[in-house]
């Protein structure tokens, strides 16, 4: 039994032709996400730092190497379900901070970014035209910015 | 505001009242009076699109009067105050927003805010629509997370929506559905 590190989609295919087993990362345990839940209870106006990709990565393992965990699987999932939950309604109670030229996403990972993006940026571009001053020169100019806010 | 923009022509179509600065010979078809002149003071609602023209084209005099003030200046029309910015719905707004029935109201409420919000430089009013917005919004991402998917479009509270807020409304509820299929694939 040897150790290597390689990147998730070989460690995956080699998984599925049994030629390897997949070391869970070691924020994907029952410990850790217990506390990240913790943390994310106690401090309401903040994020816990979880990895950028962590709902993506969960998802792949815990659907293609479940028996690679040495953790119940399903007590995992439910972990994972409860903390996507809580950050989406802070998150959810973050939006009424809306404004039109910025919003800070500390934390937050991809895929959460990814679902709430549709309605952040449509708020943010309405805003926008509502300010006033807001003519037809300026928005020549401002058909980049949203460039800036493509996370 | 794609020059094809169904929404966008809708909205320039809107009809807003304006007042009558000059008489108008021949105009009085537009207040079911044929071949009859629209006399000064007339008020009359005009879609907006014509409106915004004629409340900025100036009238130049025929006789050069050289008594007359260079910088008064005449147009054909000016608007009014439009009913859905009255008092009373500017209270409503800020008593509670989410209340308020916008389509019917005006379909168009913040298409015709952007091009009011422009023509007049109302920084207040403008203040008072976004912060509209703004609680609507936050409303509207909140029904999306629902389960019903679509149908949430025809529920009582996606009548009552603006078609700027139908839109964002839509896109949401495709959003937390896109996710919640992934997570179950």
């Amino acid at each position: 039994m040897k150790r290597a590190e390689v990147p998730l989609w070989l460690g995956l295919i080699l998984k599925q032709q049994d030629r390897c087993n997949i070391v869970t990362p070691s924020w994907l345990s029952i410990n850790f996400l217990k506390k990240a839940y913790q943390e994310e209870v106690t401090y309401t106006t903040r994020f816990f730092r979880m990895p950028w990709n962590w709902l993506e990565i969960s998802k792949m393992i815990l659907d293609k190497a479940p028996d690679d965990m040495t953790e119940p699987p399903h007590q995992i999932r439910a972990l994972i379900q409860d903390l996507r939950e809580v950050r989406l309604i802070k998150a959810r109670r973050g939006l009424k901070e809306l404004n039109e030229s910025y919003m800070q996403l500390d934390n937050l990972s991809l895929m959460e970014i990814n679902e709430l993006r549709p309605m952040v940026v449509g708020v943010m571009d309405q805003l926008r035209k509502l300010q006033v001053g807001t003519n037809e020169d300026e928005e020549v100019s401002d058909e980049e910015a949203p460039l800036s806010y493509d996370i | 505001m794609g020059y094809y923009d169904l929404d966008e022509i809708l909205a320039d179509g809107q009809k807003i009242p304006c007042r009558f600065t000059i008489s108008v010979p021949g105009l009085g078809y537009l207040e079911n009076n044929p071949g009859k002149p629209v006399i000064q003071n007339t008020k009359l609602d005009l879609p907006l699109w014509l409106a915004e023209i004629l409340a900025i084209c100036e009238i130049q005099s025929a006789q050069n009067d050289p008594n007359e003030n260079p910088d008064q200046t005449t147009y054909f029309i000016e608007l009014i105050q439009p009913d859905f910015y009255s008092s009373k719905i500017i209270n409503a707004i800020k008593t509670n927003a989410l209340k308020i029935d916008l389509h019917q109201l005006l379909p168009y409420f913040y298409k015709l805010s952007v091009k009011w919000g422009s023509m007049f430089n109302d920084t207040e009013l403008m203040a008072i629509v976004q912060e509209m917005f703004k609680q609507r919004a936050c409303a509207i991402n909140d029904y999306s997370s629902d389960n019903n998917h679509l149908q949430l479009l025809n529920s009582e509270f996606g009548l009552q929506l603006d078609e700027t807020e139908r839109t964002l409304f839509r896109q949401c509820i495709e959003s937390h559905r896109d996710l919640k299929n992934w997570l179950s694939s």
